[in-house]
């Protein structure tokens, strides 16, 4: 090894649903010593690189092929299994693990129904949309409703929405307009050439007025006029963008917040062109929901018990485990990386967990796998927050000793086949 | 070594085509997944006595895998719920059997188990985006059965429009090329020219073939020329597969002929045309201008169509045509899905149901059949119905039904809505009944040729053993709805009607040749505008071998 390090160019981190596909890692000795254009939250995703290399069976160490064994005949005894697929594995791994789910008839789930809401609001009405380089290239007014990516997404704007220069914006962040709209506590972006305030409980009548301003109709509310006024500058401009963070938030945003938003920028396509773009966090969560939809029709929330996939998106892993209807789960993914309720669910139940850390993960004794962490020590597809999928170039791929989750979910599938 | 696979189906009627076998009695002998000559007298013997024998089923164009799809999935959960699919009882269980749900945009493993169950075993997908060719692939990766490929996007690629615009076609050629390597894909797919340009940069649509898109020096024509060109100068298998603009407008026969014109003397397909075939005028009424279109194509051999036919029933509107979805959301005010793809293209959703009371779509479904029942070369009409968007390739067998059965299909023809037929053939009765030669070359002789897939399609020495035997039934669609036998590359996966065994099929791509100088330029134009590096755009190498051998 030379003392520069080895450096792998165009690495994709998955610190967030921006994963930015330009990150150069030098590694040095096994470990990452650098992630070049990374941002601190992807150099804290990159980390170092060192995970533990565990394979443990009732708290035991114990060899590969004893724990994969265990953790067939946990499963394969369930009466009712919970498939869940956590963040930070490849597609490919998520792919094997839904086969199993399918196997098992076991319910399916992952982090996406944290935000039910949204992704029903979207199978209601559409989805006005864009890939995030659309929107670099097009976009002339802005919108940041209730988001400042800067904390959750850090690159966002430098490489998307706002600054780059895009066909249609010759002149980068000059070229547009961007607006701040700050919905109680949840800011917009200090640096927005306007701001608009809301209070939390206007935010969902503010939606529906502004929509009503697109379709030519005025509420005749002083109070909304400001909005109103908004709503019509973006439909008479050529190409308006609305950010949202799709994630949970802290206060929570109202329930209807996701449909209204869907709703309107549906509307000001009549007269403009509009795309709502919906922030996503990182470890290929996207993934997930669409590698849901092609195996089983649905995003999220699949109940495979019938014989073949149902859509519960009423329910969820979260209801499930707080019926206490699982008797046992596999974990595919990162359990640090669990919405809490589900964490809290599967720490009375015995579970398998293959994934980044599992050996520390604080469930009930059942299998724990650690594994490599996809982008970091496995190679393989994930997706961006707008779908667009990118490849995983891992630059421990060759040096760190972890198992890829793909391996061993594969292996667990084969003995489950009885092969 | 192993012992060689053998299989002699004995015995059956066999329609092959391009071999000019119409329903002779013959064996059909079948060694290690291809056709040969003879076997030993002691090989397996599939008693195929009267029964009908064909090539398996070749779909030139049908929208079953990549982004724009699962959109499609994922909008419709209330149509995937009503559709479950369960597992289907394979006999090795080495082999992965999947549930899924079906409606008209199934799920992957679903979509090849139904291909097979109809006898099908190539399918086209018909546009995929490049910057999401990787998911594509994936989905094609899920989807067993079926020896598949896709076309990539192109008529609207920004790189593109702009080597047209400095008149750089010779650099347009060689992008398209290191395009094709680069996302894995099979042809080159035109969808409504500079249209969707047009929609993303805030102009809306072109109205016509003429019409500038951003520079002057940039047509819907000269993309149509620039890429039918590139096509045919690369040798690609299958030439520039071209949806037309105006689809789906009264009065769009004077684009759909300006097309034809422009390209006149050059080899080029015209994919879904019943979609491009109305008289009338625009906001006015409609009429059938089916005549008009069939007959330019009878009369110019180097054109190839596919019919794109409507069948009454739910069907998902799913196109890259994004502007033409969002004129048929604010008519018919149904959800909708609207995606701007980066750079390349756009996609666009909208589910809708054609009824046979709605005047319209009783149109539509009678100009796609008067263009079949018209065409005086059947190798060059195919058989689709531009799967889901004029229906679920499910459809198929009433079409063949429609096809072959003058009766049934007056007797159809009776119950829909007359109001918009009056001028269309249909209406003059015309007599023609498909013969299973006839079907045969439409949904598997025809499109393998226009595919340039010369293992397909036929029973000939050295071909794939994908073979369908069908039971012969007074009714055409009973008997193309459920094969008594299907064989995959000599394996055979549906017997008795059931499916028995699921391998994976085999990728279709391309990889031509090209002046790598082009890479340097598009490197230039990915670091100005591009989100995506450049390094991680292509898919990388692909587990089968490219169609027609190496290139780049």
């Amino acid at each position: 090894m030379t003392p520069a390090g080895e450096r792998t160019e165009h690495a994709t981190c998955l610190g967030c649903g921006c994963a930015c596909d330009d990150i150069t890692v030098v590694v040095r000795g096994g470990t990452i010593v650098e992630a070049i254009n990374a941002c601190s939250l992807g150099r804290s995703w990159f980390g170092d690189g060192n995970v533990p290399a565990e394979v443990r069976s009732r708290g035991r160490a114990v060899p590969l092929e004893q724990a994969i064994g265990d953790a067939a005949t946990l499963l394969g005894a369930a009466r009712r299994a919970l498939v869940y697929l956590a963040p930070e594995i490849t597609s490919e791994a998520q792919r094997a693990a839904v086969a199993i789910a399918d196997r098992l008839g076991a319910a399916l789930d992952s982090p996406t129904s944290e935000i039910a809401d949204g992704v029903l609001a979207t199978q209601r009405r559409g989805r006005a949309g864009a890939t995030l380089g659309e929107i670099r290239q097009r976009a002339d007014l802005i919108v940041f409703w209730g988001v400042d990516p800067s904390v959750r997404y850090p690159r966002y704007t430098s490489r998307y929405a706002v600054d780059p220069v895009g066909v249609q914006a010759p002149n980068g962040r000059k070229s547009r307009t961007v607006v701040a709209v700050d919905v109680g506590p949840c800011r917009g972006p200090d640096s927005a050439d306007e701001r608009v305030t809301l209070a939390p409980r206007e935010e969902v009548d503010a939606l529906g007025a502004m929509r009503a301003a697109v379709l030519g109709r005025a509420t005749g509310s002083p109070a909304l006029g400001r909005v109103e006024d908004l709503a019509r500058r973006m439909a008479q401009g050529r190409y308006a963008v609305i950010v949202h963070d799709a994630e949970p938030g802290d206060p929570a945003p109202d329930a209807d917040r996701s449909e209204a938003l869907v709703a309107l920028a549906l509307a000001l396509n009549g007269p403009s062109r509009c795309a709502l773009s919906s922030l996503r966090a990182g470890g290929n969560r996207s993934g997930a929901d669409l590698v849901l939809t092609w195996q089983t029709g649905f995003p999220m929330a699949v109940d495979f018990a019938p014989g073949y996939p149902c859509y519960r998106p009423r329910e969820g892993a979260a209801v499930w485990l707080a019926r206490r209807e699982i008797d046992a789960a596999l974990v595919v993914g990162s359990a640090a990386g669990l919405p809490a309720a589900v964490a809290q669910g599967l720490a009375a139940v015995p579970a398998v967990t293959i994934g980044p850390g599992a050996s520390a993960a604080p469930f009930k004794l059942g299998v724990a796998i650690d594994t490599g962490v996809a982008g970091i020590h496995e190679s393989g597809t994930a997706f961006r927050m707008d779908d667009v999928p990118l490849p995983l170039r891992a630059p421990l791929h060759a040096i760190a000793p972890p198992l890829p989750a793909l391996t061993v979910v594969r292996a667990l599938a084969e003995r489950l086949a009885g092969r | 070594m192993t012992a060689p696979e053998r299989l002699r189906i004995a015995g059956g009627a066999v329609y092959d085509p391009a071999n000019g076998v119409d329903g002779v009695v013959r064996d059909v002998c079948i060694e290690d997944g291809r056709i040969v000559a003879e076997l030993p007298k002691d090989a397996p013997r599939l008693d195929a006595r009267g029964l009908v024998v064909m090539p398996g089923g070749v779909d030139i164009h049908a929208h079953i895998a990549g982004s724009s799809v699962n959109h499609g999935r994922r909008l419709l959960a209330e149509e995937r719920a009503a559709d479950p699919a369960p597992r289907p009882a394979l006999v090795d269980p080495a082999e992965p059997a999947r549930s899924g749900t079906g409606g008209t945009v199934p799920t992957t493993f679903t979509t090849g188990y139904r291909y097979a169950g109809l006898g099908y075993t190539t399918v086209m997908e018909a546009a995929v985006a490049p910057l999401a060719a990787r998911q594509a692939h994936a989905e094609l990766d899920d989807t067993p059965l079926v020896d598949a490929g896709f076309f990539m996007l192109l008529g609207n690629d920004d790189y593109l429009l702009e080597q047209i615009a400095t008149g750089e076609s010779r650099r347009a050629r060689d992008y398209a090329a290191w395009l094709l390597g680069a996302a894995g894909a099979y042809a080159i797919k035109i969808v409504n020219p500079g249209g969707v340009a047009c929609w993303k940069a805030g102009s809306r649509n072109v109205a016509g073939i003429d019409d500038p898109v951003g520079s002057s020096a940039v047509t819907p024509r000269k993309i149509l020329e620039v890429l039918t060109d590139a096509a045919n100068a690369l040798k690609l298998p299958h030439p520039a597969h071209i949806h037309c603009n105006n689809l789906g407008q009264a009065g769009n026969v004077s684009t759909t002929l300006d097309t034809m014109r422009a390209l006149a003397g050059r080899r080029a397909h015209f994919t879904h045309l019943q979609f491009h075939s109305y008289g009338g005028a625009r906001g006015k009424a409609w009429k059938s201008a089916a005549r008009d279109v069939i007959e330019y194509v009878n009369g110019h051999p180097e054109l190839s169509v596919d019919v794109g036919q409507v069948m009454f029933g739910p069907a998902t509107t799913l196109t890259a045509d994004a502007p033409v979805e969002y004129l048929l959301h604010a008519r018919t005010g149904r959800k909708w899905v609207n995606v701007d793809v980066e750079l390349e293209t756009g996609c666009g959703i909208v589910p809708y149901e054609y009824k046979e009371k709605a005047a319209v779509a009783a149109l539509q479904w009678a100009v796609g059949l008067e263009l079949f029942l018209l065409a005086r070369d059947p190798w060059r009409v195919v058989l689709s119905t531009d799967h889901p968007n004029g229906g679920s390739f499910l459809a198929y067998p009433e079409l063949v039904r429609l096809l072959m059965d003058r009766a049934y299909r007056d007797e159809r023809l009776k119950r829909v809505n007359q109001k918009l037929l009056a001028g269309s053939a249909l209406l003059d009765g015309l007599p023609r009944e498909y013969s299973l030669s006839d079907i045969a070359i439409v949904t598997r002789a025809g499109p393998a040729r226009l595919l340039g897939l010369r293992h397909k399609g036929h029973l000939g020495l050295g071909a794939d053993a994908d073979v369908t035997i069908y039971a012969k039934d007074a009714n055409a669609a009973t008997m193309f709805a459920a094969p008594r036998y299907v064989l995959k590359a000599g394996t055979i996966v549906v017997r008795d009607g059931q499916l028995r065994r699921a391998p994976a099929g085999r990728r279709l791509h391309v990889r031509p040749e090209y002046d790598a100088a082009v890479t340097q330029d598009v490197k230039r134009h990915f670091e100005r505008f591009a989100c995506v590096s450049f390094e991680n755009y292509p898919v990388g190498p692909l587990a089968d071998p490219p169609v027609g051998g190496g290139g780049a």
